[in-house]
């Protein structure tokens, strides 16, 4: 009897952990993000079958159910990840599309959308997902809902020839870099003293790459992978390195879509966690590191969880594309839109409106005073010498001076410049001065050696009409630099005329840096027109002040007797 | 170290594909110019409201830079007036070749006005002297990508890691540019001597 009670208290106790263990197993299976996946579909296929599909406030999910497929917003042309020839489709994000259809049991729609119209779409309820390169930055998550964890990032990468030594940021100030406008890395690039080339449109660069006009390009990773799969193209170029990383995101709208997006939150983890997108990208020949790293993330208990795509430590946050604005920038958008209104004219003025912008519009207008004083002095100073040199009985001298005059006069105002600006960086390590120093040298240099031209012309003129006067020769150079005034003065101008070539260089004057602004923001054609303006009116004061220059030296020449 | 086979096979050919690009650049530039300018030059000689805008007109172009005129054409233009390279690079010495001309025209119908045809013919060379500065002028093109002559010594020179190396190609570069310049100025003062004793030798007729 003894033993019989015992033995129905083990039995009681083993129940009793059968029945504890079987629940804590039950638990965990809940606490799945398949298990709550399969949950949220099954509500939604339950609702779907009420009068619920007639309902404009309906969850799109059951709405994708009501109709028996989902419309994916997709690329057309984008190579790797989504292109269409005929009615074939391909690409990792075609695939990414099929495979999430194929987990919700819908079919798939695919509708064509480009980076400009993929968002109105969607909030014009014409599209139910987004798929479509998007990178995740602040901006848009206000704009629509996007689906964690990402699906994929990209980072901008710096290609260029293999045997260019470029391996960071260090080898960059100085050179120049194609890129394509209103790209946000275009920023960074600035920020370590590039210059820009821009170009309207990513497609390009491999061919600009290719022919010569580019040494070095930026753009994002996943464009330069099409790229690389020329042989010809990876025969030659390789990436150097790579920044601004961006996470990309599928996206559906902000309103009605909370189901459909936490089934899309969970069914994006589970891709993670069971490699479907790492396979996809494989097959496609697409990078495969965030992906290979993201499978080791989702496969960890912590973020293989139900609510593991709410959880902060298993997310990338969104690249912050915000600009600090400036303390006027609302002020100033209201003067662009009373402006439009008044004028029917769209006015943008990106260089007041954030802080990267006004503070490069600053130093710009700043350089450019700098550039256009330090040019003028620069023309007068070796005008002067090369003058002198030039009048000077001594043969040595005078061959010299001709000479340089011969060379500098042969030399596209260019190429004096890119000579000044690789002997002064083969001496000083590169920065803004030093580019301004050596564009003030080189603008002085050309304009002064004519200048000095037409006053040693002058000398020799004045020299054979006063051969007989027994004046002493400074009285005759300063007599001979009155007499080449009016070509000392048009020389003058052409010197400011000439500084926004200094750009070229990388000085850092008004050209460069409103060129800088507009690669990261809009109103291109206001800024160029404003731009040209300055330069005209800054000319226009430089002629003026520079006639009363002309009457001051004609003033020194004593008529000869 | 930079090779003569590498300089001969590689180099020089594309600098004078490139040279063909800047005279190109200058032809179009001084067509235009001579068509605008001639206009201004014959407004500005009959005076009145048209002789002050086309004066103000000769004025804001002498002022114009090229370099940012270049700029504002690629950027500034509505999308469906977008010029090529070659064409924005053209367009931008325009300001120039228009003021050059202007000017150099008013002087040449004052003189067939005071009936010397020689002394107007001297506009001939004066545009000859245009011409041979737009040709170098339309190296600013190297900043917009157009393949011309600089782009071309860029492009091999970017290659060069030795300072010496770059600035022997720079030395060729200033070189190939120069001895086309330097003839033309010497043809220039040929032609410009030339005319001078036919004008003199017509006053001694005259006279």
């Amino acid at each position: 009897m003894r033993l019989l009670r015992r033995c129905a208290l083990a039995l009681r106790t083993a129940l009793a952990v059968l029945v504890l263990l079987g629940g804590s197993v039950a638990a965990r299976e809940d606490d799945s993000p398949d298990a709550r996946l399969a949950r949220l579909l099954e509500e939604a296929r339950d609702a779907a079958d009420t009068a619920a599909c007639s309902s404009p406030d309906t969850d799109r999910l059951v709405r994708i159910f009501c109709a028996g497929h989902i419309r994916v917003g997709i690329r057309e042309y984008y190579p790797l990840f989504a292109t269409r020839v005929g009615n074939v489709r391909d690409g990792y994000e075609v695939d990414v599309a099929q495979a999430l259809a194929k987990k919700l049991g819908v079919d798939v729609e695919f509708l064509r959308v480009n980076a400009a119209s993929r968002i109105p779409l969607l909030a014009e309820d014409r599209i139910d997902l987004i798929i479509a390169t998007m990178g995740h930055n602040t901006q848009r998550d206000t704009q629509v809902r996007f689906i964690r964890p990402h699906y994929y990032r990209s980072e901008t990468i710096v290609v260029g020839p293999k045997p260019l030594a470029i391996t960071g940021w260090d080898d960059i100030p100085g050179r120049t870099v194609c890129v394509t406008i209103g790209n946000g890395s275009n920023a960074d690039l600035v920020a370590h003293d590039a210059r820009l080339l821009l170009f309207d449109e990513a497609g390009v660069l491999p061919d600009r790459l290719l022919d010569g006009t580019c040494t070095l390009a930026a753009q994002d990773d996943s464009f330069f992978a099409d790229a690389f799969t020329e042989p010809g193209f990876a025969a030659r170029f390789d990436t150097k390195f790579g920044f601004a990383q961006v996470p990309w995101g599928m996206a559906v709208a902000r309103e009605h879509s909370d189901r459909l997006a936490t089934a899309l939150d969970l069914i994006s983890q589970i891709f993670h966690r069971d490699g479907v997108f790492l396979e996809i990208a494989r097959k496609h020949h697409i990078a495969t590191g965030f992906l290979q790293e993201q499978r080791k993330l989702w496969s960890s208990p912590t973020c293989n969880t139900a609510t593991g795509f709410t959880n902060r430590a298993c997310l990338l946050p969104a690249f912050d594309a915000e600009l600090e604005p400036t303390p006027f920038a609302g002020a100033v958008t209201d003067f662009e839109d009373w402006f439009s209104a008044l004028t029917g004219v769209e006015l943008s003025l990106p260089m007041l409106k954030t802080m990267p912008a006004w503070s490069l519009f600053l130093s710009g207008i700043a350089n450019t005073l700098v550039l256009i004083a330090g040019a003028l002095s620069g023309t007068l100073l070796f005008a002067l010498l090369i003058g002198l040199a030039l009048s000077s009985t001594h043969r040595l001298p005078r061959w010299l001076a001709r000479g340089l005059v011969v060379v500098l006069q042969s030399s596209p105002i260019v190429l004096t410049l890119v000579v000044a600006s690789a002997v002064t960086h083969a001496l000083l390590p590169y920065s803004a001065a030093t580019a301004l120093g050596a564009a003030i040298v080189a603008l002085g240099l050309v304009n002064g050696s004519n200048a000095g031209q037409a006053i040693g012309e002058a000398m020799a003129s004045l020299r054979a009409e006063e051969a007989a006067s027994g004046r002493h020769v400074d009285q005759l150079f300063v007599r001979a630099v009155g007499r080449a005034a009016t070509q000392i003065v048009a020389f003058l101008i052409n010197a400011a005329k000439g500084t926004p070539i200094a750009s070229f260089i990388g000085a850092p004057e008004l050209l460069s840096a409103l060129t800088d602004i507009t690669s990261f923001s809009s109103g291109r054609a206001t800024t160029y027109t404003l731009l040209l303006v300055f330069y005209t009116l800054v000319v226009i004061v430089v002629v003026a002040l520079c006639r009363r220059l002309q009457v001051a030296l004609e003033g020194r020449q004593v008529p000869a007797r | 170290m930079i090779s003569f086979d590498q300089i001969v096979s590689s180099f020089l050919p594309s600098l004078l594909e490139g040279m063909a690009v800047n005279f190109e650049i200058a032809g179009i530039a001084i067509a235009l110019g001579l068509a605008l300018g001639l206009i201004l030059a014959l407004a500005r000689l009959r005076g009145g409201a048209g002789g002050a805008v086309a004066a103000s007109a000769i004025t804001l172009m002498r002022a114009a830079p090229t370099f940012v005129v270049m700029f504002f054409l690629l950027n500034a233009l509505p999308r469906g007036a977008a010029v090529s390279g070659v064409m924005a690079v053209a367009l931008s010495l325009l300001p120039y070749s228009a003021a050059f001309v202007a000017d150099s025209g008013v002087d040449a119908l004052r003189h067939v006005r005071a009936g010397s045809m020689l002394g107007a013919l001297l506009f001939l060379p004066n545009v000859m002297r245009a011409f041979f500065v737009l040709v170098m002028s339309s190296s600013a093109g190297a900043a917009i990508g157009v393949g011309e002559g600089i782009a071309a010594i860029l492009h091999e020179a970017e290659r060069l890691s030795s300072l010496d190396d770059r600035l022997i190609l720079f030395a060729i570069g200033v070189a190939a540019f120069g001895v086309p310049l330097q003839f033309g100025f010497a043809l220039l003062r040929f032609v410009q001597k030339w005319l001078g004793i036919h004008l003199t030798r017509n006053r001694q007729e005259a006279t």
